[in-house]
């Protein structure tokens, strides 16, 4: 039973990794910009298929791969800024339509390029670390661990420390006042979009190796991705951390102890319950609806 | 690796079909197969499943081997009824697994195409298109044999007798590995999943398998394995049963059993790519992994018994155009196509009717895998499956071999019982399904 | 006078409609009829500031409460249709306790994430809602006849007529409860929500009574097109199709009641019937979504607004006494 825990732990560790990854980028793109990025699922399955490309295709080391998903996707999310949400900045609605085409594009992209099917993927590493018979973590997982560790932390100093960072909260927080203050929203639009997509794609690069990796793979996150910013509050990064965290753990024990079905009501319900005692998350402020 | 090695030139070659159609070559895309002339005469096949969307993984493979069906059946001349030699043409319809979508292809398939022949993938989308069928008397096809009913004469289920032919697998692995006594499942919570839960808890009974826990259920959205993992093999179960999950799901549940430690049998009804599954893995571990569904390039397909023309040339075709777009519904399809063919010879006619009565002839029909009987009245009311031999493919030294082929029907003269005693519990019996 | 006879034109053109079509044209058309009931209905909820995202979840409750009712009460048909709408709108009443707590974009998910447990539960609760398959051979509509015409159901233009009245006469009622006291109301509600609150409205009540009669009609459509195709599942209603009816509305416009009805026609002819004749089988998610994304740069405000445009120099050429009318 001890060992069922340890193991059903580690996996809520992983589990909650790639979904921070993923929500952060979220709720960095939502908080600059003010759009629901619909494709954010999408800029996912473009870092998994960039690994496909880079990684099984062109045999290129695995390291240069996720760096090149990491470039690819934060240009489609610069793309998505200059061609979509530049212009359409002050109508929300417009730009979450324009993420929805934008996600219909991507996926027939895809289809178009590689085919319906799961691509595959060869192996990074197949060493496992043994806690015990039954409690093992693979290297390849932890890797993932590492990653989220520390691209987020080093988001974090970027956020509090530097000048980009302090225009960019400035800018999520009152984008006028910020303007008056002399910070360009372009600018700052540009680095939210490239650091927000560019974090899906280093988590669909990443985890390429371990899940399937087809079209509509983005389809499966996004869900998740949202009920964990709903959670956190919308436009909080801590908040969706957090919330990454508490929905891992949630949703990994109820799937190991209940079932996976039963796991999804049980992690919805929580996010209404959550949303009904604090209507605006666990670190949301009001004025940010 | 086999695969692997047409990858650059897929992915090229993918864009610039891509590109192709974008440009407007609609015939490309717009009737399959069609390289007979104007002069030719013509039958229309129509073709109904999701070619987009999520579950087109399940549609457009078959498309694909269609066109390579059609292509070969013309050049040896075509379909040879009482007036005269036919080239054969598909119409495709993308239902997008839409119920709503399935009832407009239909209809435009029926009355506007003028097809002799509807093939489906079934499941949600053929309540869409049975009220057509049914007025119209046009003849169906299914993949998912859990469609048919009474209600419909026309409809069946010729290929695929899913999930029943699960049994051969479990009574194979019984007879061969009689030390394994405990078993756990887990499945995806849909219309594939539940019926194959319950053929497996049946075969495992008659096999005299106990069963750990009851089935894990996951949702059809779920990406990361390793929790349903952990639960499964918690309780050191002899044999993991990994019903009928796709292909999506069998990779990442095998690579995630290899690495938290599990060494025991796997049984599953598919195992695609399995050549991918042991690089993930290794060959030890895959090693006797018992699944359904052989490769066609296998010897064993080259048998008397088989009713596939030429399965070897097929599959190379396939790889060759398709490259890492094999899969069941690739050749399930065309096989379909064959018994149409043969049918619609014999009766001399393309006529819906004519080919049904000539195909149910006798109440045995030409399966894929050999002679197969009409059957399944006892569970969907009507019998409309074509039920036979089916294969048990084991993995041998990192290739799936089919080490024999087992009768359904003598397993369900003796067990079926117990199947229909877990179909109920699952809600899963044709009058059940309401 | 001018006014009835462009009606009666219009009528006449809306009954001739179908015969000018192919069969399978006349599906589609059947399948757009109840789309435009439910693109409008959720118009009227836009009307108070909050997008739902569970809109397409509460068109099939309203399917799946007129299916058991009829299927498992052997409730009369056409009763059953509009049971389904007030459940719709009853269940409506009771989510708004929840979903009402919030606003604007945690409105959206929360709307969304209670959309998604209903949904597992059709699927989780094979008795009575079938599990994932969902409920099969759902009673059609009774076949009548009216003296000169016989219905029979099957036939989609039959049911293009029924379903096209019921849908009227519900766009009726949409527009008449959009002009009225009631309706205005709404547009303070969304527009100037504090001095509505300070000039005494409720606002939490009267979000709710949008959302229950938006949902309400909802119901309806979902129970029409229930009893149409003989067959529901869960998968029906997700959010793929939610993301098209928000599509439609935004990219048709939400200013003007037309707006939403014509971006659900232009898109649905697009999507089902342009796209589909022109052999893009495969490729057609990818030109729909390059046309959404151009549509929005370049119509910001909606297809309504290029209508707009239209008229309105119309108008200001012909005479100042259309304006009366407008």
């Amino acid at each position: 039973m001890a060992d069922l825990l340890m193991q059903t732990g580690l996996n809520a560790i992983y589990a909650a990794s790639y979904i921070s990854l993923i929500a952060v980028g979220l709720v960095l793109i939502f908080g600059v910009m003010g759009v629901i990025n619909f494709a954010h699922g999408e800029l996912y399955m473009a870092g998994a298929y960039a690994v496909v490309l880079f990684y099984s295709d062109f045999q290129m080391p695995f390291l240069v791969a996720i760096a090149a998903g990491l470039l690819f996707v934060g240009c489609l999310g610069l793309a998505m800024e200059r061609a979509l949400f530049r212009p359409l900045r002050g109508n929300p609605l417009g730009g979450l339509v324009a993420s929805i085409g934008f996600l219909l594009i991507l996926q027939s992209l895809a289809v178009m390029g590689f085919g319906v099917r799961m691509e595959h993927i060869p192996p990074v590493t197949q060493y496992v670390i043994e806690f015990s018979d039954r409690v093992r973590l693979p290297l390849s997982r932890l890797y993932v661990i590492l990653a989220a560790v520390v691209l987020l932390s080093a988001l974090w100093i970027f956020l509090k420390k530097t000048r980009f960072g302090w225009a960019l909260r400035a800018a999520a927080q009152d984008p006028e006042a910020a303007a008056l203050q002399g910070i360009s929203i372009t600018q700052t639009a540009r680095i939210a979009m490239f650091i927000g997509a560019g974090l899906a794609g280093i988590a669909g690069a990443l985890t390429a190796p371990l899940v399937s990796v087809q079209p509509h793979m983005g389809h499966s996150v996004i869900v998740t991705a949202f009920i964990v910013i709903i959670v956190g509050g919308v436009g909080s990064l801590e908040g969706a951390i957090v919330a990454s965290i508490a929905y891992a753990i949630v949703h990994t024990f109820v799937t190991t102890f209940y079932d996976g079905v039963i796991a999804d009501i049980v992690g919805l319900s929580l996010m209404l319950l959550v949303l009904i005692v604090k209507p605006t998350g666990l670190f949301g402020s009001a004025d940010r609806a | 690796m086999k695969f692997r090695r047409y990858a650059l030139g897929q992915t090229r070659r993918g864009f610039l079909r891509g590109s192709a159609g974008l440009l407007g070559s609609s015939a490309l895309l717009g009737a399959v197969g069609s390289r007979a002339s104007a002069a030719d005469k013509v039958i229309k096949i129509g073709f109904l499943a999701p070619l987009t969307g999520p579950v087109s993984a399940w549609g457009k493979p078959g498309l694909d081997g269609c066109e390579i069906w059609a292509e070969r059946v013309n050049a040896a001349g075509g379909v040879k009824l009482a007036d005269g030699d036919y080239m054969v043409e598909f119409v495709p319809y993308d239902n997008e697994y839409d119920p709503a979508k399935a009832r407009t292809g239909a209809t435009k398939l029926v009355r506007e195409d003028g097809v002799s022949f509807i093939m489906m993938l079934g499941g949600d989308t053929w309540p869409g298109a049975q009220p057509v069928a049914d007025k119209t008397g046009m003849l169906f096809s299914t993949l998912l044999p859990s469609d048919l009913a009474p209600d419909t004469q026309t409809l069946l289920a010729p290929a695929e007798v899913h999930p029943i032919y699960n049994v051969t697998g479990v009574e194979w692995l019984a007879e061969n590995r009689p030390e394994l006594k405990t078993a756990v499942m887990c499945a995806q919570d849909d219309a594939l999943g539940l019926p194959s839960v319950a053929t497996y808890l049946a075969a495992f009974e008659a096999a005299g398998i106990e069963m750990l826990e009851e089935p894990l259920l996951f949702d059809p959205a779920t990406t990361d394995f390793a929790p349903v993992v952990t639960k499964l093999i918690a309780g050191n179960p002899d044999i993991v049963c990994l019903d009928t999950c796709y292909s999506d799901y069998v990779h990442p549940i095998a690579e995630q059993l290899f690495q938290q430690g599990y060494e025991g049998q796997i049984i599953s009804c598919t195992a695609d790519f399995y050549d991918q599954m042991i690089e993930k893995t290794s060959k030890e571990f895959m090693e006797g992994f018992v699944f359904q569904f052989p490769d066609f390039d296998d010897p064993a397909l080259n048998g008397d018994n088989i009713n596939f023309d030429d399965p070897n040339g097929f599959f190379a075709e396939f790889n060759n155009r398709f490259p890492g777009q094999w899969g069941a519904v690739s050749w399930e399809y065309a096989s379909i196509m064959d018994l149409w063919k043969d049918a619609a010879e014999k009766a001399g006619s393309a006529d819906p009717d004519a080919v049904l009565a000539a195909m149910k002839e006798g109440g045995k029909g030409l399966h894929a895998f050999g002679e197969a009987n009409w059957w399944g009245t006892d569970l969907f009311g009507i019998d409309n499956a074509l039920v036979g031999d089916w294969p048990v493919v084991v993995i041998r030294d990192g290739k799936a071999t089919i080490a024999e082929f087992r009768s359904i029907p003598e397993w369900y003269d003796k067990h079926g019982e117990l199947l229909k005693k877990h179909m109920s519990a699952y809600g899963q019996m044709w009058d059940q399904r309401s | 006078m001018r006014n009835l006879i462009v009606l009666a034109a219009g009528l006449a053109a809306l009954i001739g409609l179908p015969h000018a079509l192919s069969f399978s044209q006349q599906e589609i058309l059947v399948f757009l009829t109840i789309n435009i009931l439910l693109v409008s209905s959720y118009r009227l909820l836009t009307l108070t500031g909050e997008w739902s995202l569970g809109h397409v979840v509460i068109m099939g409750v309203g399917a799946y409460a007129s299916a058991l009712y009829t299927k498992e009460l052997g409730i009369y048909v056409p009763v059953g249709i509009l049971l389904g709408g007030i459940t719709a709108a009853l269940l409506a009443v009771l989510l708004s306790f929840p979903l009402f707590r919030m606003k604007g974009f945690y409105f959206l998910i929360g709307s969304f994430a209670a959309g998604e447990i209903i949904r597992l539960l059709w699927k989780r609760f094979r008795d009575p809602f079938g599990g994932p398959k969902g409920i099969k051979g759902i009673d059609p509509m009774p076949d009548f006849s009216i003296g000169f015409y016989d219905f029979d159901f099957f036939e989609p233009v039959s049911y293009y007529y029924l379903s096209g009245v019921v849908v009227l006469v519900c766009l009726w009622i949409l527009w008449r409860i959009e002009r009225s006291p009631v309706g205005l109301t709404f547009h303070a509600v969304h527009w100037q929500d504090k001095l509505a609150e300070a000039s005494g409205v409720n606002l939490r009540a009267y979000r709710t009574l949008a959302f229950a009669i938006a949902s309400g009609f909802a119901g309806i459509g979902g129970a029409l097109q229930a009893h149409y195709l003989g067959t529901i599942n869960p998968n029906s209603f997700d959010v793929d199709l939610m993301v098209f009816v928000l599509t439609w509305a935004i990219v048709g416009g939400t200013a003007t009641f037309y707006g939403p009805i014509l971006g659900c026609v232009v898109l649905t002819v697009l999507n089902e019937i342009i796209l589909r004749e022109m052999g893009f089988e495969q490729m057609r998610p990818l030109i729909y979504g390059a046309i959404m994304i151009l549509s929005i740069l370049f119509m910001p405000k909606g297809l309504e607004s290029v209508v707009q445009r239209f008229t309105t120099k119309r108008t200001a050429e012909s005479a100042p006494r259309q304006e009366a009318n407008t």
